[in-house]
């Protein structure tokens, strides 16, 4: 299903604050999420346990997910961190954090881990 | 007891008490979540301690000679280096940075380029005038908040903005007028008062809405009987009645609309719009304040101002400022760089992956306190003391008032501050 | 509130409060019993209503009930809100009149104020629910205020 993404600041959902006070573990609970309307989330068949995979032609990556009814239907919400940086991208020299067309689909699939991405980034033993 | 100055994010609130024994923190007073957060990273696990090198592909502990001389050799061999960051880091060392850029013909930007430069140039084009916060507690009788998210970004903005009571308005919240506008509920919808605005918009059409308002402040009666992207007319003419009859308004606005909409950029239109209603109203004056992240991103923007004439995409070449169409995002894209120097930021996780992936495939020299995705992948890691903690110094605010910190403890290990070590490296540099 | 609806709103002072609004919060907290309203047993047209708030009440009525102030500590984010429109805080503790932190060790008679990161209920004896009388007694501007809705005011 198409959505369009938008990436915010969350006070419990910090980048900053995992790096400086959390470990690998609990970046991954924290960020590794994305947050939707209950009516999108039953039209996209999702339980608490499935992941959603996310893709466009920039990226993907597969996260976790939870509902929550302040958002407008067709809009998802993640914070701004390493995993939704694999869907952002570069327009006419500005970086665009918000408002990106996004493919979002169930999966049980295990959600992307630090890792990887940091070795899709730099080969590091 | 003393109170001092908290680094968490832009607000620096100065008002926070702290007790310690002169060792370690045992209580902070007065601090949100993320003041407390900076003071928990005095003692946490992440924290750096030891200069770092990577050796036979593996980051392993070494002295500061062994360090500092890796990072005068990476720089030596490079002709075209990059310097990024900056906004978590005091006025003194960032004077340094640019220094150290000039002497290495580097090119220099801070994250204010990505985030709150381009508004205050913007803001100088359509002369519209910026306001600080306590002018706003004292005289302020409408808060506009659009495309900002007050309560997770900056937790006490609301607290001192809204309700308390200044030198003029004395009753606080009763006469001060909130007007939120946000395709998302956020949290902020919850302090509405019987008098107060809440517009729900629907997402990607805030240009839509703008022009509809500028349109109706020359002509009266434009406003379509069924709204504007998502909003009735009865809540149009209401906004705009609020913005033309205020005495002394205030708008504050975030991430939400700095991204480009269409062909334009909305904070221009944003800007030209409140530059419209002043012009026509004979009383009153709305301002302008631009919410920040980290906690010195106005600093770079006024040392650089002072120094160079520029505030972003500094280019330095035989010790002069040069001519640059490039700012840190095209330099990147387009590979234009063999090394970086990343001073307090973490551009590998915030930077889309295709960036990250450009500027980690050239050498990166880290300098932070603490371990990030960046520290981990870099080549060289120097660590540094605690600005606010462990050094002082001058930082800027968000509306842009100079804002003395306090030293309370020593660092460990006896680490440099940033401006220590930018003068070391300069050193050595002009030595060999 | 809810027991309000029912009552008959004339506030004749026949049980001896000001108002219907002050009995029924004395009704709450198990101060007095449905039947020490005098015209829910003279009148007949009270009698469904004196029905009704009987059933809802049960066997809750009449058992003493004390206020309850609850910060959630994962809600909340620090922001000081409560710390600044409490009227208690307002006039004990001047720093709170202009947003700033109140000062350090507390007074005795402050209400709230922000510690680690989070704020706290330091102790209820002088919360205005308590102690005033008449409409400042049904004061909820912490609860009413507070953005993440951390503040839960209760009587248990």
């Amino acid at each position: 299903m198409e959505m369009i993404l938008n990436t915010v600041r969350m006070v419990d959902h910090d980048q900053a604050r995992e790096h400086a006070l959390g470990d690998e573990k609990s970046l991954e609970q924290n960020l590794a999420i994305g947050i939707l309307n209950p009516s999108d989330f039953k039209k996209l068949n999702l339980t608490r346990s499935l992941h959603i995979n996310l893709s466009n032609k920039n990226g993907q990556v597969i996260v976790a997910t939870k509902e929550d009814e302040n958002i407008p239907q067709g809009t998802l919400l993640m914070p701004v961190s390493i995993w939704s940086n694999q869907l952002t991208n570069v327009e006419n020299d500005e970086i665009t954090y918000k408002n990106i067309p996004v493919n979002v689909e169930a999966t049980r699939d295990p959600i992307t881990t630090y890792k990887d991405l940091l070795n899709s980034i730099k080969n590091i033993k | 007891m003393e109170r001092i100055p908290c680094t968490g994010c832009s607000l620096l609130c100065d008002d926070i008490i702290v007790r310690s024994d002169g060792l370690f923190i045992d209580e902070v007073i007065g601090a949100c979540l993320k003041g407390k957060e900076r003071f928990d990273q005095l003692t946490s696990n992440n924290r750096l301690l030891n200069p770092m090198i990577r050796e036979n592909g593996v980051l392993e502990k070494s002295s500061w000679e062994d360090a500092l001389n890796k990072t005068i050799n990476i720089i030596k061999n490079s002709s075209n280096p990059l310097l990024y960051g900056f906004s978590n880091v005091n006025c003194e060392a960032q004077l340094k940075a640019i220094e150290l850029a000039r002497k290495i013909d580097g090119f220099i930007d801070s994250n204010s380029t990505i985030c709150q430069g381009k508004v205050l140039n913007m803001a100088k084009d359509t002369g519209i005038t910026l306001t600080t916060i306590t002018e706003v507690i004292n005289k302020a009788d409408l808060i506009v908040l659009w495309g900002a998210n007050a309560a997770e970004s900056i937790p006490r903005l609301l607290n001192k903005v809204l309700f308390s009571r200044g030198k003029f308005r004395m009753t606080g919240r009763e006469i001060k007028t909130l007007i939120i506008i946000d395709p998302v509920k956020i949290a902020s919808f919850n302090v509405m008062g019987v008098r107060d605005l809440a517009l729900q918009i629907q997402p990607n059409k805030d240009l839509e809405l703008i022009r509809m308002l500028k349109e109706e402040c020359c002509v009266a009666d434009s406003i379509p009987s069924e709204g504007v992207a998502g909003i009735d007319n009865y809540d149009l003419k209401r906004l705009l009645l609020h913005l033309s009859e205020a005495e002394n308004g205030v708008v504050i606005v975030g991430q939400g609309i700095l991204q480009p909409q269409s062909e334009s950029t909305i904070i221009r239109e944003l800007l030209e719009l409140i530059q419209m209603i002043n012009l026509k109203q004979q009383k009153g004056r709305i301002s302008f304040i631009m919410m920040g992240g980290h906690f010195n991103m106005a600093g770079f923007d006024h040392i650089a101002l002072s120094t160079c004439g520029k505030n972003e995409n500094l280019k330095f070449k035989n010790n002069e400022l040069v001519e640059s169409n490039d700012n840190i995002v095209s330099k990147i894209n387009k590979e234009d760089f063999d090394c970086s120097i990343i001073v307090g930021t973490d551009p590998i996780s915030h930077l889309p992956h295709n960036l990250s992936q450009k500027l980690a495939s050239k050498p990166i020299i880290a300098i932070d306190n603490r371990k990030s995705a960046t520290t981990l992948i870099a080549d060289v890691v120097l660590p540094t003391a605690i600005t606010g903690i462990e050094t002082g110094g001058i930082v800027y605010r968000l509306d842009h008032v100079p804002i003395e910190l306090k030293t309370i403890l020593k660092p460990p290990n006896n680490l440099p501050s940033d401006e220590d070590l930018l003068n070391q490296i300069l050193d050595k540099l002009n030595k060999t | 509130m809810e027991l309000y609806k029912y009552l008959p709103k004339t506030n004749c002072k026949k049980c001896g409060k000001p108002t219907c609004m002050a009995f029924a919060l004395d009704l709450l907290q198990g101060k007095v019993k449905v039947d020490d309203c005098t015209p829910f047993l003279e009148e007949a047209k009270y009698k469904k209503q004196y029905n009704e708030l009987k059933q809802l009440l049960g066997a809750e009525e009449g058992k003493k009930k004390e206020l309850r102030i609850d910060v959630d500590e994962e809600l909340c984010d620090g922001c000081g809100i409560c710390v600044t429109v409490c009227p208690v805080n307002a006039r004990y503790c001047p720093p709170t009149l202009s947003g700033k932190a109140p000062d350090y060790p507390p007074e005795k008679h402050q209400l709230f104020q922000i510690k680690a990161g989070k704020c706290e209920l330091l102790n209820i004896k002088h919360c205005r629910r308590l102690e005033a009388e008449g409409r400042e007694r049904e004061c909820r501007v912490c609860e009413t205020y507070c953005p993440r809705k951390a503040v839960k005011i209760d009587y248990v």
